[in-house]
């Protein structure tokens, strides 16, 4: 099989969705639905971040008071990249294939797991820095890391649920 | 189309969020960011009671500041100017060179003492711009980074980021790196700037820049360097020296 067609064959399966009736009623569509609600309330959060930093303005924290030093620390950006852009993308990703998911595209759900997979493991670092590098809390990014920590917990149901015989 | 809605309300959410994202963007641009910027000084500065426009103010005795204060010149110079400085601040900023004139000018007739006043939250960098300074200051160059901050204030005040900038600066003028990190969120540093603060606030300081001449506040008009070397050196004379 050559290259194009491999792409081709690929492309076809990751957009086809599952249509068989038994593998169907199994499927946690409502985990899906509930991860694609889940990851806008991230999405959201990760755009504030994103404009205010593009902005230049300084994020106000009403909750914790270490905003301006968590979101001033070299761990902000990424090869001149914001993180909080990069969270932006992440959640999107995660809201369409869960959204993909839910409407019964099987690989859309592995490919959920693999990014909810990175996502966790990326937010325990950046809890980590927070509390013992930078020492201090943004509550933005704390909230982006509970976002991240209930997906992976929806994830963990769905393949469990989709293990099932 | 049920093959085509999941597909439709990606995309729906995809321009949502970047109508959001824009929105939000715009929102701020109207903001009064130089709300704490423009030097109400001249306003605050209370009855004056010289019958020169322009003289500073009476003597005010207050909470003494972090000590010992950085301070440039002999400690028994006739006149001593104590700024109070914000480091994002513009006018603090264009401040900077005039001071280091009258400085050049007066010599050992002039001591200069800087506090620390940095506008949170108007001023994003301003505290950490403050906490590099006093962090050198632990090394002994707190002039050397207070130069390279004022004199480089475009080039990181609309930065996301100034630690790398500031340590940068750090490096420049021989900081041990290590130390200098330790040292901005040391309890030291955080005291000086509070210590400062609390000095401000006991003079009634509510803008920056702010300097008080033996004492005695300048009104912001008065700090142009035409106006500025007649009111020090009146102080020399003044002194007898």
């Amino acid at each position: 099989m050559d290259a194009p067609r491999i792409w081709t064959t690929l492309l076809a399966v990751a957009v086809t969705p599952d249509l068989q009736t038994e593998s169907n009623t199994s499927r946690p569509t409502l985990l899906y639905a509930a991860a694609s609600v889940v990851s806008l309330v991230g999405l959201a959060d990760a755009i504030y971040l994103t404009v205010e930093h593009v902005a230049g303005r300084s994020v106000k924290c009403t909750i914790v008071s270490g905003c301006s030093e968590v979101l001033s620390s070299q761990y902000a950006t990424v090869a001149g990249i914001p993180l909080a852009l990069v969270g932006a993308a992440a959640y999107f990703t995660v809201f369409s294939l869960a959204t993909l998911g839910a409407f019964g595209y099987r690989v859309a759900g592995k490919l959920l797991t693999l990014a909810v997979a990175l996502m966790f493991v990326t937010s325990l670092w950046l809890v980590y820095l927070q509390a013992f590098v930078i020492r201090a809390f943004c509550q933005f990014c704390l909230l982006s890391a509970l976002v991240t920590f209930v997906l992976t917990g929806l994830v963990v149901a769905i393949v469990a649920r989709e293990s099932r015989p | 189309m049920k093959r085509a809605l999941p597909f439709l309300i990606i995309v729906a959410v995809l321009g949502i969020a970047l109508a959001v994202g824009w929105s939000l963007m715009r929102s701020g641009t109207d903001a009064p960011i130089a709300r704490y910027e423009t030097p109400a000084v001249s306003q605050i500065a209370g009855p004056n009671p010289a019958n020169t426009p322009g003289a500073p103010s009476p003597v005010v005795v207050a909470d003494a500041g972090a000590d010992p204060p950085h301070a440039e010149g002999p400690a028994n110079a006739p006149v001593t100017l104590e700024e109070f400085g914000d480091f994002q601040c513009p006018p603090c900023a264009m401040l900077h060179p005039v001071i280091k004139t009258m400085e050049k000018e007066f010599g050992a007739r002039l001591r200069v003492i800087f506090r620390e006043y940095p506008l949170v939250p108007a001023h994003e960098h301003a505290l950490s711009a403050a906490r590099a300074a006093e962090a050198a200051g632990l090394q002994g160059k707190f002039w050397q980074m207070h130069d390279l901050i004022y004199t480089n204030q475009n080039s990181w005040k609309s930065a996301f980021d100034v630690r790398p900038i500031f340590e940068e600066y750090a490096t420049r003028i021989g900081l041990n790196i290590d130390r200098y990190r330790q040292d901005l969120t040391s309890e030291t540093v955080q005291n000086r700037i509070f210590l400062d603060g609390k000095r401000a606030r006991a003079l009634g300081v509510k803008g920056t820049p702010t300097v008080f001449m033996n004492g005695r506040e300048v009104p912001f008009e008065s700090l142009a360097p035409e106006k500025l070397r007649p009111l020090i050196a009146a102080e020399i004379a003044s002194r007898g020296k």
